[in-house]
């Protein structure tokens, strides 16, 4: 089980998405992976709250202008007949009842991923990754974008450093190898879009072996 | 029960204290007025027809059933609308291929500590005004805004679309977003 302590309300961290990014998470445009990324990040950063706060009003604003799309005439009956239905148990979309489902698979000593399941897009990757200090992860290209949130210790990547509740994002074309800063293990959920393949032939193994 | 066509923000922010109290014709009302603009974005995010007819049926039962908790002071009713569709759909997509679901906090579930210091005339007024605002801004970025804002299409596609440059579509689009949190800011 892996558990994460709620963060404080008030606390900003010091790396953010794109304000696209944002946009299409407040639109409801992110892919699945990326979604749960940014939702992620969200719980951590008072700052980003009120960026997508401020996009779902336009949001709000855009639906009043938006072209109505008829409905069925028996819609409004349809649903009036509805009204005293019980209403159903909330979904579970608990990060952490998510979290507390994805099991470790340890892939070198100092190093284990949890897979994630993202749902309709099967080409898309999720997952937790740890690694302990001192350690790095293999150097990659992907094919599609990468986000990922730092959950605790600090990530090195391009000459940065990113700590717990920063996010990082990547375009679909860069290569990079994210190393641990700091001498805690870093524990952080990736989402890619499309497999990431790995330019070293240890990478390739561990990728295999980690399903990522 | 007012015909929809006399119902402004004002006249929305009544109809949800009236379905908070379980008035039916309050809910028919908003249904109305509100119901094809939800099935609308659902279909711009790429629902079929009857999918997004299905989902704004479960929007409107959200709304009924949490219209106790929306606070006026927080958010216009557009906006807690537009919220939680695209939460549903959201979820409705994760059920579709996965026991396994996950998200977002949902608006209606949110904590409810720092009050807020606008008041409901302020905020039943903030999607209006946001709405001013987008018709202040240039032409152009007009057309980007509302296209990336609802079609699941990429940059890319807008671009084609309006046959200008994927460079140039991002920063219109930046653009347009910093307008528009300038003025949102001040809500
Ligand atoms: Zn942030």
């Amino acid at each position: 089980m892996i558990q994460f302590p709620p963060a404080d309300p008030r606390s900003v961290p010091n790396h953010h998405p794109a304000l696209d990014t944002l946009t299409e998470y407040a639109a409801g445009q992110l892919r699945a992976g990326f979604d749960l990324v940014v939702a992620t990040h969200l719980r951590g950063c008072a700052r980003c709250r009120s960026e997508v706060a401020a996009l779902e009003t336009l949001g709000g604003s855009l639906l009043n202008t938006i072209a109505p799309a008829p409905l069925n005439a028996n819609a409004l009956a349809a649903t009036l007949a509805r009204l005293d239905e019980p209403a159903p148990p909330p979904p579970a979309r608990n990060l952490d009842q998510l979290l507390a489902g994805a099991r470790r698979r340890w892939i070198v000593p100092g190093i284990w991923v949890a897979p994630i399941d993202t749902p309709h897009d099967p080409d898309d990757r999720v997952f937790l990754l740890r690694v302990g200090p001192g350690a790095s992860t293999a150097h990659h290209r992907h094919s599609g974008a990468e986000m990922t949130q730092v959950l605790s210790g600090a990530l090195s990547d391009g000459g940065i450093i990113y700590q717990a509740g920063d996010m990082v994002e990547l375009a679909g074309d860069d290569a990079h190898h994210p190393k641990v800063a700091g001498d805690q293990p870093c524990i952080c959920l990736f989402a890619t879009q499309g497999r990431l393949k790995p330019t070293t032939l240890a990478g390739r193994i561990a990728f295999a072996l980690a399903g990522v | 029960m007012p015909k929809p066509s006399d119902t402004g923000p004002v006249e929305i922010g009544q109809l949800m204290s009236r379905i908070a109290a379980g008035d039916r014709a309050a809910f028919a009302a908003l249904f109305q007025l509100a119901a094809p603009r939800v099935k609308a974005y659902l279909v711009r995010l790429g629902s079929s027809s009857a999918a997004a007819e299905e989902l704004t049926q479960d929007v409107f039962l959200t709304v009924w059933r949490k219209a106790d908790r929306f606070d006026p002071a927080k958010a216009g009713v557009m906006t807690w609308i537009f919220v939680i569709a695209r939460n549903r759909r959201i979820d409705g997509l994760r059920r579709e291929a996965s026991t396994v679901t996950y998200g977002t906090t949902p608006p209606e579930a949110a904590d409810d500590d720092a009050p807020s210091a606008h008041d409901q005339a302020a905020t039943t007024q903030s999607e209006q005004r946001v709405r001013q605002a987008i018709t202040q801004l240039p032409p152009d970025q007009q057309a980007v805004i509302s296209l990336s804002y609802w079609d699941e299409a990429a940059h890319a596609a807008i671009a084609q679309t309006l046959n200008i440059p994927l460079g140039t579509v991002k920063s219109r689009l930046r653009l347009a977003l910093m307008r528009l949190r300038a003025v949102m800011e001040d809500l």
